[in-house]
C-alpha cells in the first residue's frame, strides 16, 4: 500500500505549480510533509532568512487524498524533492484556442508516494491529458524531516491586511536595482510608507559621477484607510528584502486575496500570509535589525543591513524531536543530494549595480525576415539595435563637431582612400 | 535656487527621455524662464540638443536662481528620470521640484496615482478564490441594518459597494532622482555645433520604416563581416533635392540599396537665410539635377539609436552637408497649440567616405 496517494484536478495542478514556482524563487528544494488532513510544502532559502510554507487542505484542495502511512510513518510522511523536477510535471499545458491543442491540457494528475523497507522510494506522478496522453514521471526523493521556522504570534503586535493586488501594483513603481523595503507608519498623517532604497554604491571610479549613479529612491504613501485591518506602532520602521517581497506578491496576486502581515520589532521575523480555496500560504521573513536600521540613516550602512538581513530564522524546536532516532532509513546513496548550491534565480530583480543594465534584446523588427514592419505602436521597436559589444568606435575617419562650422578630421595613420 | 513645476504631456516627455537615454545615460539640463534645454553629448556617437518651451511639458513653473539670466544647470541621469516618468504616466497629477535629501540634491517627483482593483488578471487561484473575499472581515460594520422584510435588503451588496468606494484612495508616490547642480562657468564652454548651410534638406520617411530597414542593413553587415571588417558597420545615406533618399550598405561581399522617392524638400524661408536663396547650396544642388546627391556615412548602431527618436511621432527634416555632416531636426508638436512646435536637434555622428 502506498504511503500517500492523491489526485489533483486541472485547477489543482495549476495551483500546485504556481506554489512551486513561487518557492523556486527562494529555494531549489522543497520539503513535502503529508498528514491525514493536510499536505504541506515548505522551503527555506539558502541564507535562512526566508521560510515558505504552503498548506493544502486534504478535503478541500484535492479531488482525492488518501494518507495511509505505514509502520514507519504512522502520523506523517516527509521527503525532500527538487522543485525544478516538480515544476516540469505540473507545468500548465498549452490550452490554446485551437480545438486540437486544447486537449493537451491536464485533465487530472495522480500522485503516489511509496516508501518503506524493501520498497523503492519514489514519487510517481501520472499526468492525464485531455487528448488521451498519459505521462508518468518517477522522481527519487530524499527522506529528510522538514525544518520549520518559528514564529511567535503573540509577540507580533503589529499587523495589517490589504488587497494583494493593490500592493502588487504599487511595487511596479519601484525601479530596478533596489534592495531593501522599509515599511513605516506615520499615525499623525494616517499613512503607511513603503520606501525602497539601496545604499550608496561602492565607489568604483571614485568620480563625482557616482552621485548620479544611485538608483531611484522611491516612497509610496498609502492611506491607512486603504487597509482592511491595521494596528501598527507609530513610526515603526521594518525593513525586508525587496526581492523576497516581490516574489511573494507575484504569487499573492494570482490568488487575489487579502495579504496579512504580523511583525514585532526590527530584527525579529515577520509573517505574511494569504489564502485561496483550501490553500494557506505563509511566509516568514527575517527583518533587518534595529541597530542596522538606525545605521541606515548614516553613511554606509550597507554591510550592516545586508548582514542582518541574512540573520537566520530560528528553527522550530520540534525539528528533529518528532523523528524517532533510528527511524529515518538510510537514504540510498544514489539519492543523496549534492550540497545545496546557490540557486539560479528565475527573475533577477537586482541588476548589476554598475554598469547600467544591458540593453534589452534586439527588437523584433530586426529579427523578422521581412523588411516590412508591423504598425503596432510597440515601444520596443524604437529600441536601438543591440549594442552588446563594446563601443569600440574605430576612430579612423570620424568627423568631429566643433563650433566653427568646418569639419575636423581625426588624424589617423590607417586612413584609406 | 528654486525649481518647482507641475508636469504635463508626460507621455511626450517620457518618449523624449527614452530616445535620449538610448544615446547617453547622463544629460545636461538647462532651465530658464522660457526654455528647458536637454543636451546629451556622448563620448562617441551623435549628440542631441533638445530645446523645449517650458509650456510643452511643464505647468505652473517656478524658477529662481542667483544667476543673472535666471538659469539652473543640472546634470541628470536619464534612466531614473525615465523610470520616474513611467510611474507618473497614468497619474492624476505629478510635480517636480529641486530639493535636497540628506544634503544631496535631488529632483523629487511627487505623483498622485490610483491603483486599479480590477478583475483578476489571469486565472483565479485554487478551486476558486471567491470564498476568500466573501469571508473578508467586515470590520466597519453595517450602519443600517436592513429590514428583514425588505426584499431589496442585501447586506453583501451594500458591503461590497462600500468596499469598492474605499479603494478609490490616491496613493502618493515620491521618486527622487539624484542630480548635480552645475556651476554656469563649467557649462558655458559647451557650445552647440555650428554647421554651414546644408546642400540638401529633405523630410524623412516614417522613422519606424527607416529604422527597421537600417537595422536590417546593419545586421546584414555584421553577419557578412569578415575578419578585417569592424563590428561597427557604416551605412551610406544620400539625398537629393528631388525628393529621394537612399540608404546603402557596401561590404566586401554585398552591396544593398534602399531608395525612397517622392519625399518632400521643404521650401526655405528667405527671411531666415544669411544669403539670397539663389546662392544657397541647396539651390546649387537642385540646379545640378536629380543625380546630384549629398552623401554622408553613419555608424549603423549609432544611427539606430538616433532613429529611436521616431517614438515622438514628430516630423523629421534631415539636412545633409555633402561628405561632411548630417543634422536631423525633429519637430515636436504641442498638444494644446497646433501652431507651436519645439525642435530636437540631432547632430549625427558621421564619417568620411
Amino acid at each position: 500500500m502506498a504511503v500517500l496517494n492523491f489526485t489533483l484536478s486541472e485547477e489543482g495542478a495549476t495551483v500546485f505549480h504556481d506554489a512551486l514556482a513561487c518557492m523556486f524563487k527562494f529555494s531549489d528544494d522543497v520539503c513535502m510533509e503529508a498528514r491525514q488532513d493536510k499536505l504541506t510544502l515548505t522551503a527555506l532559502n539558502i541564507s535562512k532568512s526566508a521560510y515558505i510554507c504552503f498548506t493544502f487542505a486534504a478535503n478541500r484542495f484535492f479531488s482525492r487524498y488518501v494518507f495511509e502511512g505505514n509502520a514507519q510513518y504512522r502520523d506523517r510522511f516527509f521527503c525532500q524533492l527538487t522543485i525544478r523536477a516538480l515544476l516540469s510535471i505540473f507545468r500548465t499545458r498549452q490550452g490554446g484556442e485551437l480545438p486540437q491543442s486544447k486537449d493537451s491540457s491536464i485533465d487530472k494528475c495522480d500522485v503516489v508516494i511509496d516508501d518503506g523497507p524493501g520498497k523503492k522510494s519514489r514519487l510517481i506522478a501520472r499526468v492525464i491529458c485531455r487528448n488521451g496522453i498519459t505521462a508518468s514521471h518517477s522522481l527519487a526523493f530524499e527522506v529528510k524531516p522538514p525544518t520549520h521556522a518559528k514564529f511567535i504570534k503573540d509577540e507580533a503586535q503589529n499587523r495589517w491586511t490589504i488587497s494583494s493586488r493593490t500592493l502588487r501594483q504599487l511595487m511596479d513603481h519601484f525601479g530596478p536595482g533596489i534592495e531593501l523595503l522599509d515599511i513605516n507608519t506615520d499615525n499623525d498623517a494616517s499613512l503607511v510608507n513603503f520606501t525602497c532604497f539601496t545604499e550608496t554604491m561602492q565607489q568604483r571610479r571614485g568620480g563625482e559621477d557616482d552621485a548620479l549613479r544611485k538608483p531611484l529612491h522611491t516612497n509610496i504613501a498609502v492611506e491607512m484607510d486603504e487597509f482592511d485591518v491595521i494596528t501598527v506602532k507609530d513610526k515603526l520602521h521594518i525593513i525586508i528584502s525587496v526581492k523576497d517581497f516581490r516574489a511573494i506578491l507575484q504569487h499573492a496576486q494570482i490568488t487575489g486575496g487579502e495579504l496579512t502581515t504580523f511583525y514585532s520589532d526590527p530584527g525579529r521575523p515577520m509573517k505574511l500570509s494569504y489564502g485561496g480555496d483550501g490553500v494557506l500560504c505563509e511566509f516568514i521573513l527575517m527583518t533587518v535589525g534595529e541597530k542596522d536600521a538606525s545605521a541606515l540613516k548614516h553613511k554606509n550602512p550597507r554591510q550592516n543591513a545586508a548582514k542582518s538581513a541574512k540573520q537566520p530564522l530560528d528553527a522550530a524546536s520540534h525539528r528533529a524531536s518528532s523523528v524517532p532516532q533510528a527511524a529515518p532509513p538510510k537514504p540510498n546513496p544514489t539519492q543523496q543530494k549534492l550540497a545545496p548550491r546557490p540557486r539560479q534565480s528565475q527573475f533577477e530583480i537586482r541588476p548589476q549595480p554598475m554598469p547600467p543594465p544591458p540593453p534589452p534584446a534586439p527588437p523584433a523588427t530586426a529579427d523578422s525576415d521581412s523588411l516590412f514592419v508591423p504598425q503596432a505602436d510597440e515601444d520596443d521597436q524604437w529600441e536601438p539595435l543591440n549594442d552588446d559589444d563594446d563601443e569600440e568606435v574605430d576612430q579612423i575617419d570620424r568627423l568631429q563637431w566643433n563650433s566653427t562650422g568646418e569639419p575636423v578630421m581625426i588624424k589617423s595613420s590607417h586612413f584609406h582612400t | 535656487m528654486r525649481f518647482r513645476t507641475e508636469l504635463k504631456n508626460i507621455r511626450t516627455f517620457s518618449k523624449l527621455i527614452a530616445a535620449l537615454n538610448s544615446l547617453e545615460k547622463i544629460a545636461w539640463v538647462r532651465l530658464d524662464d522660457e526654455h528647458v534645454r536637454i543636451t546629451v553629448i556622448p563620448d562617441t556617437g551623435s549628440q542631441v540638443w533638445a530645446s523645449l518651451s517650458v509650456g510643452l511639458i511643464f505647468d505652473n513653473y517656478t524658477l529662481q536662481s542667483a544667476d543673472v539670466n535666471n538659469t539652473i544647470n543640472l546634470e541628470l541621469p536619464l534612466g531614473p528620470l525615465q523610470r520616474a516618468l513611467k510611474s507618473a504616466a497614468n497619474s492624476n497629477h505629478a510635480n517636480l521640484r529641486l530639493t535636497k535629501r540628506d544634503g544631496v540634491p535631488m529632483l523629487s517627483m511627487t505623483i498622485h496615482t490610483m491603483t486599479k482593483d480590477d478583475a483578476p488578471d489571469g486565472r483565479s487561484g485554487g478551486g476558486g478564490s471567491g470564498g476568500l473575499s466573501k469571508s473578508r472581515q467586515h470590520h466597519n460594520g453595517s450602519t443600517s441594518t436592513p429590514d428583514a422584510d425588505d426584499p431589496f435588503g442585501d447586506v453583501f451588496e451594500q458591503e461590497s459597494l462600500e468596499l469598492a468606494m474605499r479603494r478609490e484612495h490616491e496613493k502618493v508616490i515620491t521618486q527622487d532622482i539624484p542630480v548635480r547642480v552645475l556651476n554656469p562657468a563649467t557649462v558655458e564652454t559647451i557650445m552647440q555645433p555650428v554647421i554651414r548651410e546644408p546642400d540638401v534638406h529633405i523630410q524623412l520617411p516614417p522613422l519606424l520604416q527607416l529604422k527597421a530597414i537600417s537595422d536590417r542593413f546593419t545586421k546584414l553587415a555584421l553577419t557578412a563581416a569578415t575578419g578585417r571588417a569592424s563590428n561597427n558597420p557604416k551605412l551610406e545615406l544620400s539625398a537629393n533635392m528631388f525628393g529621394s533618399l537612399r540608404l546603402r550598405l557596401v561590404t566586401d561581399t554585398l552591396d544593398v540599396t534602399s531608395v525612397w522617392n517622392g519625399l518632400e524638400n521643404p521650401e526655405l524661408d528667405p527671411s531666415q537665410l544669411a544669403m539670397p536663396v539663389e546662392e544657397h547650396p541647396s539651390t546649387v544642388f537642385k540646379q545640378a539635377g536629380a543625380d546630384k546627391w549629398a552623401t554622408v556615412r553613419v555608424d549603423g548602431k549609432d544611427w539606430s539609436r538616433v532613429l529611436s527618436v521616431g517614438r515622438l511621432d514628430g516630423r523629421v527634416i534631415a539636412c545633409f552637408c555633402d561628405d561632411h555632416a548630417l543634422i536631423l531636426y525633429v519637430y515636436v508638436p504641442h498638444q494644446d497649440d497646433s501652431n507651436a512646435e519645439d525642435v530636437v536637434t540631432y547632430y549625427v555622428s558621421s564619417f568620411s567616405s
